[in-house]
C-alpha cells in the first residue's frame, strides 16, 4: 500500500519491526487464551507453562527497543516512518504488559486451584474471551493499518469495563455471603482486574494505531465504564479517580 | 586484467616521459637563449652603454637613446592601451550579454590580435606619418598601442569571465549597482589575471620592431622630442646586428640582453604585486 | 492524551494558502505568538520562465516575519528559483522572467518601477557556496554598509563588530580583520557571508542551501545562527537536508515540478503531512 523506500534495507528493518510486534501480539494473545483455559479447567500445568513463556515476550520487547533505537539513530525517520517506529515502541510495551497480565492470571490460577471451586469463575472466561478478541482485532488492525477497526476495538473496552464491574459486584456478594469464599474470590478479583487492564492496554494499542494511521492523536474521550469505585463509595466522582497507569 | 594494468602502467610511463622531455626541451631552449644572451651581452654592459647614444661605426658609444625611446614609447602605448583594452574587455565580459555588437567587437579584436605587426606599422604610417610629413615617436607609440589593445582586451575578457557568477550575484544581492560590482568585486577577483594580461602586452610591444620601422623610424642621436624620430631598442638591435661591424654587434647583444631582462623583471614584479594585492588563493 | 488544537489568528486575514494552519509549535502564550506572526511576503500566482520553460507554475505562498520558512523538494523543483525571485537576482540573466505578484509589506517588488538596488539592500542573500569578496574580512562586512550609509569610522567599526558577533564569527577573526576573507575556512567564510548580509540590517534573509558545502560542526553553527537571527528577520532557507529543514524552520513548503505541493508548519509537514507526495519525499520514497 505504501511505496518502497529508495533504501531497501530501511524497508526491511521496518518490516522486521512489524514482524516482531505481530509475533509478540500472537504470543500475548495465545498466552491469555491459555491462562483463561488454565483457570476454566483448573489446569496448573498449563498455567505454569504460561508463566514460563512470558520470558520470551520480554525478550521480544527488548528486541523491539533495540531495533527502534537503531532505526531512530541511523535512519532519522520522518512522518509515517517516524510514527510507525514510535508506535512500534509503544505497542511493544503494551503487548509486554498484556503478556505480563496473562502470566499474572496464570499464577493466580495455580493458587486458585488450591481452593475449592466457586461459582463466579465463569465470569473470567467471558472477560478473557473478550480480551483475546480485542487483542486479535487490534493486531489485525495493526497489520492492515486499519484505523476504523482499531476504533472498534477502542470502543469495545466499554464492554470489558461493564463485565468487570458486574463481576466485581458478584464477587463482592459472594464474599459477603460466605467468608470462606474470600480467598478464591480475592484471586478471582485480581484476575478480573488483570483482564480489565489487558483491555486498557488493547485500547492503548488502538489509540497508538489511530495515531500511526492518521498522524493525529485520537481526540475523543473514551467512555469510562469501570464503576467499581462507585460500589465502594457511591458518592465519589469517578472521573477524578485515575486508574494506575502501569 | 594484469596485462591491462601493465599496459596502462607502460602507457602512463610513456606519456609522462614524453611530457617531461617536451618540458625539458622547452626549458633547454629558454636557458640556451638566456645563456647566449648573457655570454654575448654581458661584456657589452658598461657605464657608457647606459650613458651614451648610439655611435658611428668604430666609435665608442652606448644605447641610452634607444633605451629611452623604447621606454617612452612602450610607456605611452601602455598608458593609452591599458584603459582602452580593459574597458573593452569589461564591456565584452560584463555588459554585452551576447549582444550582436559584442560578437563584432570580439571578431575584430581577434583579427587585430593576429594581424602582422608590420601591417599595423604601415597603417599608422599612412594615417599619421604621411599626414604629418615626418616620422615621430608619437606615431611609434600609436602603433604599439594598436598592438597592445587587443591583447589586453582578450586577456581581460577571459579573466573576467573566469570570475564565478556566484561572486557577481553575491555582490548584486547586496544591492550594489553594476559598476560597483565590477570595480569593487570583479576587478579585484580578476586582478592577477588582468595584470598578467597587461604585462604580456607590454612584453609583446617592447620587443616589436616592425611597426616602429615606419613610424618612430630610429634616431642615431639623443632625442626626447616626441614629434621627431626616436631611437628604440628593437630597431637598433636589428640594424646593428645586420651591420658588418663588431662593436655594433656587441652593442646589439647588450641591447637584446637588457630588453630580455627588463621583460623578465617586469613579469616577476607583476607576479609579486599581484600576489600581494589580490586575494585569490 | 488530549491535544488542544488552537488555530492562531493571523492578522489581515492573510492565511497560508493550501491548508489552514494549526497552532504554531512554539510553546509561547497564544497572545504573544499572535502578535509576532506577521505576513512579510505574499506571493500570488507567481510564474517563472527560463526562456520558454515554465519553472514555477503559479505559486501562492505567504512568508511570515520573524519566522523561518524552509523550501524543500527534489532538485529542479523550483525552490531555488523561487528564492531568486524574491530579490530579483534572476534579472542578471536576460532570458529569465517572472509574472504574478510578490508583495513585500504590501508592495509589489516585481513592479519594474521598483528600485532594484534598494530592494536588494532590504533583502540579504547567502549562497550555497561561500562567496567572500576578494577583500579583507572587515571590508567584506562593511561592503554593503558603505553602499547605503555614510558612517563615521567608529560607527562603521561598531557595525562590523556587531554583525560579526551576530554571525558568531567575531572571536575567530577579531585579531585578523585586515586579512583576506578568502583566508578563512569554508564554515567561517559562510558565516562571514551571513555577517555581510546582516550588517546592512535587511528585513528578509534568503539562504540558498547555506550549509550544503559545510561539515556537520559548521552546519550546526549556521543552524544555531539561524535560530538566533529569526527573532529579527523573516528568514527563508532552501535546503536539501530534510533534518536541517526540520530543525531550523517554523514553516515548510514542499515543492515539486514547479508547484507548491504543501505548505504548513514544519511540525505538521514532518510528522503527518497531508499530501502523499510530501510524505513520499520526506520519508525517502521518491521514485
Amino acid at each position: 500500500m505504501v511505496s518502497e523506500h529508495i533504501i531497501k534495507s530501511y524497508d526491511q528493518e521496518l518490516q522486521r519491526l512489524d514482524n516482531i510486534i505481530a509475533e509478540m501480539g500472537g504470543m500475548a494473545e495465545s498466552q491469555l487464551a491459555a491462562a483463561i483455559e488454565a483457570v476454566a479447567r483448573r489446569d496448573s500445568e498449563l498455567a505454569a507453562r504460561v508463566v514460563k513463556s512470558d520470558a520470551r515476550v520480554d525478550e521480544l520487547e527488548r528486541e523491539v527497543e533495540g531495533l527502534v533505537v537503531r532505526l531512530l539513530a541511523l535512519r532519522q525517520p520522518l512522518a509515517r516512518d517516524l510514527r510507525q517506529i514510535v508506535a512500534g515502541l509503544k505497542i511493544a510495551s503494551d503487548l509486554e504488559r498484556i503478556a505480563d497480565y496473562a502470566a499474572n492470571v496464570a499464577k493466580r490460577a495455580i493458587a486458585l486451584n488450591q481452593t475449592p471451586p466457586v461459582k463466579p469463575v465463569s465470569g473470567i472466561p467471558r472477560m478473557g474471551r473478550l480480551g483475546s478478541g480485542m487483542i486479535k482485532d487490534v493486531l489485525d488492525a495493526f497489520v492492515e493499518r486499519d484505523a476504523e477497526k482499531a476504533l472498534a476495538v477502542w470502543l469495545r473496552d466499554e464492554e470489558m469495563d461493564d463485565l468487570y464491574t458486574s463481576l466485581f459486584r458478584e464477587l463482592l456478594t459472594y464474599m459477603i455471603e460466605d467468608p470462606r469464599n474470600i480467598t478464591a474470590c480475592t484471586h478471582l478479583l485480581f484476575m478480573a482486574k488483570n483482564l480489565e487492564r489487558i483491555g486498557d492496554h488493547a485500547t492503548n494499542i488502538a489509540e497508538t494505531l489511530y495515531f500511526l494511521v492518521h498522524g493525529t492523536p485520537l481526540a475523543q474521550v473514551r467512555p469510562k465504564r469501570d464503576r467499581t469505585s462507585l460500589a465502594l463509595a457511591p458518592n465519589a466522582d469517578v472521573s477524578e479517580i485515575d486508574e494506575d497507569q502501569d | 586484467m594484469i596485462t591491462i594494468y601493465v599496459r596502462r602502467r607502460a602507457a602512463n610511463f610513456a606519456i609522462l616521459s614524453l611530457s617531461l622531455l617536451a618540458t625539458a626541451v622547452g626549458l633547454l631552449v629558454l636557458f640556451l637563449i638566456l645563456w647566449t644572451l648573457l655570454r654575448h651581452g654581458l661584456p657589452a654592459l658598461s657605464v657608457a652603454f647606459f650613458t651614451e647614444s648610439t655611435p658611428a661605426p668604430g666609435n665608442a658609444g652606448g644605447m641610452i637613446n634607444a633605451i629611452y625611446g623604447s621606454l617612452v614609447m612602450t610607456a605611452v602605448a601602455t598608458l593609452v592601451g591599458t584603459p582602452i583594452g580593459v574597458l573593452t574587455g569589461t564591456y565584452l565580459a560584463e555588459f554585452a550579454r551576447g549582444a550582436r555588437l559584442a560578437l563584432v567587437v570580439r571578431f575584430i579584436n581577434d583579427i587585430l590580435l593576429s594581424a602582422p605587426s608590420i601591417v599595423i606599422g604601415v597603417f599608422v604610417y599612412g594615417v599619421m606619418v604621411a599626414r604629418m610629413g615626418h616620422f615621430s615617436a608619437w606615431s611609434g607609440a600609436a602603433a604599439l598601442a594598436i598592438i597592445f589593445v587587443p591583447v589586453v582586451v582578450r586577456t581581460t575578457e577571459n579573466m573576467l569571465t573566469l570570475v564565478p557568477a556566484s561572486l557577481r550575484e553575491a555582490a548584486v544581492a547586496m544591492g550594489a549597482p553594476q559598476w560597483k560590482v565590477i570595480v569593487m568585486v570583479v576587478y579585484r577577483a580578476a586582478l592577477q589575471g588582468m595584470l598578467t594580461g597587461v604585462m604580456l602586452a607590454v612584453a609583446r610591444v617592447a620587443g616589436e620592431s616592425a611597426p616602429l620601422l615606419f613610424t618612430a623610424f630610429g634616431n642615431q642621436f639623443w632625442s626626447t622630442d616626441m614629434n621627431g624620430p626616436m631611437a628604440n631598442l628593437p630597431l637598433v638591435i636589428f640594424q646593428f646586428a645586420l651591420s658588418p661591424y663588431a662593436d655594433w654587434h656587441l652593442l646589439a647583444w647588450g641591447g637584446a640582453l637588457i630588453i630580455t631582462l627588463a621583460i623578465l623583471a617586469l613579469n616577476v614584479a607583476a607576479r609579486l604585486i599581484a600576489n600581494r594585492s589580490s586575494f585569490s588563493k | 492524551m488530549t491535544y488542544e488544537i488552537q488555530p492562531v489568528e493571523i492578522p489581515n486575514r492573510q492565511r497560508p494558502h493550501l491548508i489552514q494552519m494549526p497552532a504554531v509549535e512554539t510553546p509561547k502564550p497564544i497572545a504573544e505568538a499572535q502578535e509576532q506572526v506577521q505576513p512579510k511576503v505574499q506571493i500570488k500566482d507567481l510564474r517563472f520562465y527560463y526562456k520558454n520553460y515554465e519553472a514555477l507554475k503559479g505559486i501562492n505562498l505567504t512568508l511570515h516575519d520573524k519566522r523561518v520558512t524552509a523550501f524543500i523538494g527534489p532538485s529542479g523543483c523550483g525552490k531555488s528559483t523561487l528564492l531568486r525571485v524574491l530579490n530579483r537576482i534572476y534579472e542578471l540573466y536576460p532570458d529569465q522572467r517572472a509574472t504574478g505578484e510578490v508583495l513585500v509589506d504590501g508592495q509589489d517588488i516585481l513592479d519594474p518601477r521598483h528600485d532594484l538596488n534598494l530592494l536588494r539592500a532590504r533583502i540579504g542573500m547567502v549562497f550555497q557556496k561561500p562567496t567572500p569578496f576578494p577583500m579583507s574580512i572587515y571590508d567584506n562586512v562593511a561592503f554593503g554598509v558603505r553602499l547605503y550609509e555614510r558612517l563615521s569610522p567608529r560607527r562603521l567599526d561598531e557595525r562590523v563588530e556587531e554583525a560579526l558577533r551576530r554571525a558568531a564569527l567575531w572571536d575567530e577573526v577579531k585579531d585578523k580583520l585586515r586579512e583576506s576573507g578568502l583566508s578563512l575556512s569554508g564554515g567561517q567564510q559562510q558565516r562571514l557571508c551571513i555577517a555581510r548580509a546582516i550588517a546592512v540590517k535587511p528585513e528578509i534573509l534568503l539562504l540558498d542551501e547555506p550549509a550544503s558545502a559545510l561539515d556537520p560542526i559548521s552546519t550546526q553553527r549556521i543552524e544555531e545562527l539561524i535560530a538566533d537571527l529569526k527573532s529579527d528577520y523573516c528568514i527563508v532557507i532552501v535546503t536539501h537536508n530534510m533534518q536541517q529543514a526540520a530543525r531550523s524552520s517554523d514553516y515548510t513548503a514542499f515543492m515539486y515540478l514547479g508547484q507548491l505541493i504543501e505548505f504548513n508548519t514544519t511540525e505538521t509537514i514532518f510528522t503527518h503531512p497531508h499530501e502523499r507526495q510530501t510524505e513520499d519525499y520526506i520519508t525517502g520514497r521518491f521514485g
